[in-house]
């Protein structure tokens, strides 16, 4: 039945607007895949917490008194109150605010007031932990499944898109920073992910940003902020036989990045000034010339870990999308610091993903509401199959298998929207 | 009334009345208009802004919202910012303000403490910092063009 969602090059809008079909892709995705959970940096210290959702749940992610981390449930073992509601800080143990049920870091029960009270046929137990916990490179993710992948296999040929990010930092790791930027939109979850790779939509769905920026020229000659977002406006109105040679890497498992996206020239994909330099100096030191200059010679702009995250290795960013319901989806961005870098290169980061990535972005805005009339407008007349047939077939096709496992394309094709949706069928039909 | 508190009420008029150029006018060339997500947020270097831009930055921005094609005013927003107790304390001014907005079938409101930091210029005053800070600006929000 799912098969027949999705063909060659059309899916069936079924995907997008039914709820009983995303209640499916909660159940066989979003309760099997590995999540992103949170950045170790997050909870250097024993007894530190964050709170964070993994599809469908919330879980406290918490650093234990031996090191480890433990992934539990929100949930108290008595009666189902959340036991924690501050979204971080650091406690000895977890205590329930209702009957005062007070847990360990790793989740076993410590204690109850008036324990003798309870009937004995029911254990009194510890907080569920979920079940399987792993990191790359600092970053944690969950699984709700006992079975599966490893992380490491998971992630695939997208473990790159980790390696270069803490790669280019000097000191070897990166650490959470800034807080997040939060965006909601009145949309599938799914839009997020395609469109991060759709390279025709820039010159129509950005075009006033673009010409506005055009309007402005000055703003490249300005301080270092102002130019580098002027740039990011601008980039958005390549032509669309440049926009092709930028290549798109699908590979297996359902991830895609976009290469050589800063060799176009248009946001520059290394800086020509002093701290950019410091930088440079600093990162031969951890590497040697050779790698330093291969690990900045990355120029991919989204890598797109399926099912939900996108991450900027260049300038140190991450969104994390959230289904929360078939038309209803927070993206959450967050940022890195490359330990070892001079200060200005994070605030260079933060004011790019401003720009980029709030809600209120001359950029991302647009995005935004293209997803909300998708939405409405997929539930509308008899048509109830969706194209994705650009690049499958005739003079553009020119899929490249690559050595690294990955299937190449030109800028423009939708190959990845295809290779997603072919991951999507895999895991929903079973 | 003073004539600080006047501008100030202006200054939301003008984006009531979408006169958005009239409005980047009274900002001045070194002026920066911020929204941080962090109540009490110390820095724009700190943590992410839902705005933080300079004036060069603010006058893209306002080049935006008199194009047409720009896909998140089609149709455009109605708003109304109502601003409150203006207090007033050397060259700052603080209010309080609720942004009402309507578009396309859709209500929905904004809350914020401003802060205008404002300086006497040859042409009249002109704003220096303005900072919104939102009762929810960590909160995920949905696509804002309209500024605050």
């Amino acid at each position: 039945m799912i098969e027949s969602l999705v063909r060659g090059d059309a899916v069936h809008r079924a995907a997008y607007i039914d709820p009983a079909m995303f209640a499916l892709e909660e159940e066989r995705i979003f309760r099997r895949a590995w999540l992103y959970a949170a950045h170790e940096s997050e909870v250097p210290n024993a007894g530190d917490y964050v709170l964070t959702r993994l599809g469908p749940e919330e879980v406290i992610l918490v650093r234990r008194e031996d090191g480890g981390l433990s992934a539990l449930y929100n949930r108290c073992a008595h009666r189902g109150a959340r036991i924690v509601s501050q979204p971080s800080g650091n406690a000895r143990q977890l205590r329930c605010p209702y009957h005062s049920w007070t847990y360990r870091l790793d989740g076993s029960l410590v204690g109850v007031p008036l324990a003798e009270g309870y009937s004995d046929t029911h254990d009194l137990q510890g907080l569920s932990a979920v079940p399987r916990l792993e990191s790359y490179r600092g970053f944690v993710f969950a699984s709700h499944s006992a079975a599966g992948a490893s992380l490491a296999d998971f992630l695939g040929g997208l473990k790159s898109a980790f390696d270069n990010l803490v790669d280019r930092a000097p000191a070897g790791t990166v650490t959470r920073f800034g807080g997040s930027l939060r965006l909601e939109y009145r949309g599938n979850w799914k839009m997020f992910m395609e469109n991060a790779v759709d390279l025709v939509h820039p010159n129509f769905v950005h075009r006033s940003s673009v010409d506005a920026a055009r309007v402005h020229p000055e703003a490249l000659e300005a301080d270092a902020i102002t130019q580098q977002g002027a740039e990011m406006f601008l980039a958005n109105g390549m032509r669309a036989a440049q926009w092709d040679e930028v290549p798109l890497h699908a590979f297996p498992g359902g991830h895609v990045y976009m290469d050589g996206f800063y060799r176009q020239g248009v946001i520059a994909p290394e800086r020509d000034d002093p701290v950019f330099e410091r930088y440079r100096r600093a990162l031969i030191e951890r590497h040697g010339a050779d790698k330093a200059a291969a690990v900045l010679a990355v120029d991919r702009f989204n890598n797109l870990v399926w099912p939900n995250i996108s991450v900027n290795s260049r300038f140190g960013a991450m969104r994390v999308v959230r289904p929360l319901a078939v038309d209803h989806t927070v993206v959450d961005v967050v940022c890195f610091r490359l330990d070892g870098a001079p200060e200005e290169m994070h605030q260079l980061t933060l004011q790019f993903v401003n720009l980029a990535a709030s809600p209120a972005s001359l950029v991302a805005s647009d995005d935004l509401e293209i997803f909300e009339r998708c939405q409405r407008g997929l539930a509308s007349g008899t048509n109830e199959w969706i194209n994705m047939s650009r690049g499958a077939a005739g003079e553009m096709r020119a899929d490249r298998r690559q050595a690294d496992g990955s299937i190449v394309s030109g800028g423009t094709s939708e190959l990845p929207i295809r290779h997603q949706f072919e991951t999507w069928k895999t895991w929903m039909a079973q | 009334m003073n004539v600080v508190e006047a501008f100030v009420l202006r200054e939301a008029r003008l984006l009531d009345e979408q006169r958005y150029a009239e409005w980047l006018e009274l900002f001045a060339e070194d002026a920066v208009y911020w929204i941080p997500t962090q109540p009490n947020q110390a820095s724009p270097h700190d943590a992410l802004s839902i705005i933080y831009e300079p004036r060069t930055l603010l006058a893209v921005r306002v080049e935006r919202l008199m194009r047409g094609e720009m896909h998140v005013q089609s149709p455009p927003s109605r708003t109304v910012h109502h601003v409150s107790a203006v207090e007033i304390e050397g060259d700052e001014a603080r209010s309080s303000l609720i942004v009402a907005e309507w578009r396309a079938g859709e209500a929905r409101w904004f809350a914020a403490r401003v802060m205008h930091k404002l300086r006497k210029e040859a042409n009249g005053l002109r704003i220096v910092v303005k900072r919104v800070d939102l009762v929810d600006g960590e909160a995920p929000h949905r696509a804002i063009a309209v500024p605050l």
